[in-house]
């Protein structure tokens, strides 16, 4: 498996090359919404004296720097891919080859990572300079931070492949998959910090995969919860992985027997 | 005769469809309610080809020949019936079956687009775990037979439809499969392209001794490449047996063409010898009882003496035959 990943890798990242300013393009684009976001909170708490709850100016920069790597690490467009995949036949080749068509995409997946995050970084630093961010993370958080985005990554990738699943049913998923893209944006983190949501939303928020995604590993890269907490998050981070990872299997070998070929 | 590669009995597969007049009423009345109608794509077929056959699959469009396909190789799981292909069962979609097989379908690419062949061969090369050794052979083959020197080292992108065709049929190839279903390989191509594919494939059976399985709209392509056919028309199986066996089974008339002699054409009336079907210039074509077409032919040279210039006997063309077969749908296996 390790040799049919190093010649998946090496296919992919010239395949990426081509396209390398496009990738930079989106990637610049996923960090626009959240530095929004950060200066609405800022101006607000500029005007409640420098202060929202426990976050001050220079928490929420460090927050959303933290959200937007994050973001752009666990991001994932699998439906939208996997639906084109299925109407215009392309799935087909691969559904006849030894290799599960999920391992594409997960080279895919990294490899985008992998060509977007030097100049994201650089972005980002520029960011964190002109909000004056202030990170309270320790060491511990630092490693704690890398466990936690692996599986926020993880959960929003498999997540993806559970609702792009539903295309074999349905051929077009782009509705559920909106849908699912604007739940992670209410509950991941993108409004507000998961401690900052209002009571109600904020239980409904941790109860929820959502947050699991890109909040959690935002919070502990700032050092937002102490360290038995962000462990805790971490082990509930695992459940969802695994719940996901076990759905994926049924809707699969399900929705596997449902594939019609279209297009094919 | 030993076990064969391909044994399907009673294959079925039916198709839900959800149907909609045209309309705004009917639009919103879909909204609540849908109208599904099922379509049995194939509607029970049995054969069996064994090792190193080259098998054409006749029909008209729509007739179940992809879908068939389709679950041969296990892309689509069957409504009924079972199918065995180098003894697994296909949409169990083992990596041993997998490993084994091909499916190629004409106008679908499964290079990847921005990259050239060559790399999408490397990872080809792993996903089948194909060895080096192997591998350089077979790319090496698969690049004389095509000739694709030049054209491996291109990203797909930037490669012609028939140059792409040539290098999606080396890719379908890398793992040396011991069956290969192919789905009109030569649709879109032009003339030469197609003759080229056509010798390729008889080529690669020869030399591999590998089972294929053929669809084709070109019966070019089947008079070339196969002496067993097997006919299906919606879904159901109307012939399997030899190609040559198919004009006489399913054709009962011969064609006559009578070459005259300048003027004669106008002056013979020669519907006395059979129904004249075509004339052009002095070439008389006439459709003559299958029986008595020696007995017909004879009369003609005896009577129209030193009118006649050239005569011949022949079949029907292939393509008149498959036409006759599929509107009359006559239903017949040889054995």
């Amino acid at each position: 498996m390790i040799d049919v990943y190093r010649a998946l890798f090496v296919g992919q990242i010239q395949a990426a090359s081509q396209y390398r300013v496009q990738s930079v393009l989106w990637m610049l684009f996923s960090v626009i919404r959240p530095v929004i976001f950060l200066a609405a909170w800022v101006a607000v708490a500029n005007a409640q004296g420098g202060r929202v709850a426990s976050y001050d100016v220079r928490d929420f920069a460090a927050y959303y720097v933290a959200l937007s790597l994050v973001s752009n690490l666990a991001t994932s467009w699998n439906a939208y891919d996997f639906e084109f995949e299925v109407r215009m036949g392309r799935l087909s080749p691969k559904l006849l080859r030894p290799l599960h068509p999920i391992h594409y995409a997960v080279v895919e997946n990294i490899v985008w990572k992998m060509t977007t995050i030097i100049p994201l970084l650089i972005v980002l630093g520029f960011v964190a300079v002109t909000f004056d961010a202030r990170f309270r993370a320790t060491p511990v958080h630092l490693v704690l931070f890398v466990p936690s985005v692996i599986l926020g990554g993880s959960l929003a990738f498999l997540g993806g492949w559970v609702i792009a699943t539903s295309a074999f049913w349905t051929t077009r998923v782009h509705a559920v998959s909106t849908l699912w893209d604007r739940a992670v944006f209410i509950f991941a983190g993108q409004i507000a910090p998961l401690a900052l949501l209002p009571g109600a939303l904020q239980t409904i928020a941790l109860v929820l995969p959502f947050g699991y995604m890109r909040g959690v590993p935002a919070e502990i890269l700032q050092g937002a919860v102490d360290v038995p907490t962000a462990m805790l998050l971490i082990a509930v981070q695992a459940i969802w992985v695994a719940i996901f990872y076990a759905l994926l299997q049924v809707v699969w070998r399900v929705g596997v027997r449902q594939y019609t070929g279209v297009g094919a | 005769m030993g076990e064969p590669i391909i044994d399907v009995r009673d294959l079925r597969k039916t198709f839900r469809v959800t149907e909609r007049q045209e309309g705004l009423a009917a639009t919103l009345r879909s909204f609540v309610r849908r109208q599904r109608r099922d379509v049995n794509a194939v509607a029970g077929i049995t054969f069996r080809i064994e090792a190193g056959e080259v098998v054409g699959f006749l029909g008209p469009n729509g007739a179940g020949k992809t879908t068939t396909l389709k679950v041969l190789s296990g892309l689509l799981y069957p409504t009924a019936g079972e199918a065995h292909v180098l003894g697994f069962v296909p949409w169990r979609r083992e990596n041993a079956y997998l490993q084994q097989m091909t499916l190629l379908m004409g106008n679908r690419t499964q290079l990847v687009w921005d990259i050239p062949a060559a790399d999408s061969f490397r990872v080809l090369q792993e996903i089948y775990g194909v060895p080096d050794e192997s591998f350089r052979r077979t790319v090496g083959e698969l690049t004389e037979l095509l000739e694709l020197q030049d054209l491996v080292h291109k990203p797909v992108r930037n490669l012609s439809l028939g140059e792409r065709m040539k290098v999606e049929f080396a890719a379908g190839l890398i793992q040396s499969p011991r069956v290969a279903f192919l789905d009109e390989p030569t649709i879109g191509l032009d003339v030469s392209m197609q003759s080229r594919i056509r010798r390729f494939v008889a080529e690669y059976n020869r030399r591999t001794g590998a089972t294929i399985l053929l669809t084709s709209h070109y019966m070019d392509d089947v008079v070339a490449l196969c002496r067993r056919v097997i006919v299906i028309h919606h879904g159901h199986l109307l012939y399997d047996g030899p190609l040559a066996d198919l004009a006489e089974r399913m054709a009962p008339y011969k064609i006559i063409t009578a070459t005259l002699r300048d003027g004669a054409a106008a002056t013979i009336d020669l519907a006395a010898y059979g129904t004249v079907t075509g004339r052009d210039e002095g070439r008389v074509t006439l459709k003559v009882d299958r029986q008595g077409a020696p007995e017909r032919a004879a009369r003609l040279v005896n009577e129209l003496g030193e009118n006649l210039a050239d005569i011949s006997v022949e079949d029907p063309p292939i393509e008149e035959v498959i036409d006759r077969v599929f509107s009359e749908e006559r239903v017949g296996t040889a054995t």
